[in-house]
């Protein structure tokens, strides 16, 4: 029955809209991995030849090794502090009416509101002064703090989701609160603490403008050594680096969403 | 129920301790220490406010603040026009179809800064993809586009990276709003024009509100893409990054961070006002 309506001039043009839209959302990444396929020195159009040599550069220039191995570390150690004593904060907080947790909970996320930049700049002459020097320790206190407002945001919400009468019956029933925790509210909030964790450990992976700060041999991360390398040369090695940590990053979204769905919890709050 | 009131209080403070402990100790004092770097004197005795007053007198500096501002002022106002629209498509338009669009949305937030920056590098280059479409290709052009290196590249740079979470702030606002409003004002005669403008638009206000503030928020804030796209302009987290880099004045880096700083909790301010109204209302 609609169907006349739907070839209305107003939605036609919308939707061409919305289609240049994701043209020009998607161009800049799209190129970017259809040039990691070349087999010339330096990105050109047209392609000349494809092959995968870049990829193979990548496993052969130790730099990029040594930073992928910092940054590895460096996310997981970062993610991990930060469910260590965020997921604590979440639960306390989330299910509180009391102006005093609301308030609580914005400092805690009000990491994500400062630039990085300032965040990264301040945090090495900090960090300098009270012998934390730079150093990995300093960059991974450096990248927990803005790692922990993923966790403290997805878990609260995911927990504020949960209904409050499976705790009651396990209390009821006699589990103590480190029972009702492990046994009752951890299972519940999985789903948030792995889709936390996921943004967690992209947001450290991709950090530059904190790590650029702590650029010593050994805090060298991927980021920080790509942006270097780009700065002299312009060789599709970049190129394949990227499309690499994109297809991770795909992977990673993919398995996340097939096991808790994704949208559930982006659009929870 | 036993366990209420008497002993959730300390239990929720020590579960909540750890974090607002290390937040205090790695985020709150650096950033204070900062400040005070701002106006220390250079000798290290005193308190001196010479390098806010050269910040807000000098004109390199003047200029680069009003380069700040007119970047981010720009890249929010575009991020609304090109916005809108897809939000409006994806929450009133879409239907089975929006799985998709809010895939491609987020997908460019897991590509890292440097593939989007060189990926602007590649299109844009010389013999770039654009460059030899248009010249070698169709034809249309005898040389070569010179897009690298200029304010425009800049702007769509950013531009790319910020819609989405416009696109998402006015989609969650428009989610929300009662169609029966919408359609009382057809019913009442108003053509489809006018009850955009004056029904839906101005119900939305608050989706365009928080999604700018977050967005001017955040590009007030970038660097990297300046570092990497160029186009001669000098913003204050490009001179952080420079004076750091290159100058050394750590004073002076410490100055235009701290102003950074305030204009992040202005916005930091403005946005918690207008989710607690959204909230309320």
């Amino acid at each position: 029955m609609s169907f006349f309506r739907r070839l209305d001039l107003g939605r036609a043009i919308l939707t061409a809209f919305v289609v240049a839209f994701f043209v020009f959302m998607t161009l800049p990444i799209g190129i970017v991995v259809v040039a990691s396929f070349t087999d010339a020195s330096f990105v050109a159009f047209p392609i000349s030849g494809w092959s995968l040599r870049w990829f193979r550069r990548i496993f052969e220039y130790q730099p990029y090794l040594d930073s992928i191995a910092v940054s590895l570390q460096i996310a997981f150690g970062a993610t991990a502090l930060s469910c260590l004593i965020g997921i604590p904060a979440a639960i306390a907080l989330a299910r509180s009416p009391s102006a005093w947790a609301s308030a609580v909970m914005t400092y805690l996320l009000s990491p994500l509101s400062m630039p990085m930049i300032v965040i990264g700049f301040a945090a090495l002459f900090f960090l300098s002064r009270v012998g934390v020097g730079v150093s990995f320790t300093a960059l991974l206190i450096a990248h927990t703090t803005v790692c922990l407002p993923y966790i403290v945001r997805t878990v609260a919400a995911t927990y504020r989701g949960t209904a409050r009468s499976y705790e009651e019956a396990a209390a009821l029933l006699g589990a103590n609160p480190l029972q009702v925790f492990w046994h009752v509210i951890l299972p519940l909030i999985r789903p948030g603490i792995v889709a936390g964790s996921l943004f967690s450990f992209l947001v450290s992976f991709d950090n530059l403008p904190i790590s650029y700060f702590f650029g010593q041999p050994g805090t060298l991360t991927l980021p920080v050594v790509m942006l270097s390398y780009m700065e002299h040369q312009f060789d599709p090695s970049i190129a394949a680096l990227s499309t690499l940590q994109l297809l991770l990053a795909i992977v990673g979204l993919v398995i996340v969403d097939r096991l808790y769905g994704i949208d559930k919890m982006t659009m929870g709050d | 129920m036993k366990t209420s009131t008497f002993p959730t209080i300390p239990r929720r403070l020590l579960l909540t301790l750890p974090a607002v402990l290390f937040l205090l100790a790695f985020f709150i004092l650096p950033l204070v220490d900062n400040g005070l770097r701002s106006i220390v004197q250079a000798d290290g005795n005193g308190i001196t406010f010479a390098r806010y007053v050269q910040l807000l007198t000098d004109q390199f500096y003047l200029t680069s603040i009003a380069q700040t501002i007119a970047l981010s002022a720009a890249v929010t106002v575009i991020c609304v026009l090109i916005g809108y629209p897809v939000a409006y498509y994806l929450v009133r338009h879409a239907g089975r179809w929006s799985g998709l669009i809010i895939f491609l949305l987020i997908a460019p937030l897991l590509t890292s800064i440097i593939m989007r920056t060189y990926g602007w590098q590649v299109l844009f280059a010389r013999r770039g993809f654009i460059n030899t479409l248009l010249v070698q290709d169709l034809g249309l052009l005898d040389t070569p586009l010179r897009v690298l290196d200029t304010p425009g590249l800049v702007v769509a740079a950013f531009v790319h990276v910020l819609v989405p979470f416009m696109v998402l702030s006015i989609a969650a606002v428009l989610q929300g709003i009662d169609r029966r409003l919408e359609e009382s004002a057809q019913l009442l005669g108003a053509g489809r024009l006018r009850t955009f403008f004056e029904v839906t638009l101005p119900l939305s206000i608050d989706g365009i509100g928080t999604g700018s503030i977050l967005v001017f928020m955040v590009a007030n804030g970038s660097f990297v893409t300046l570092v990497l796209l160029g186009g001669g302009l000098k913003t204050l987290p490009l001179l952080i990054f420079q004076q750091f880099n290159t100058t050394r004045d750590f004073g002076m880096a410490s100055t235009m961070s701290t102003v950074l700083l305030v204009v992040a909790l202005v916005c930091l301010f403005l946005q918690l006002r207008l989710v607690r109204r959204g909230g309320e209302a």
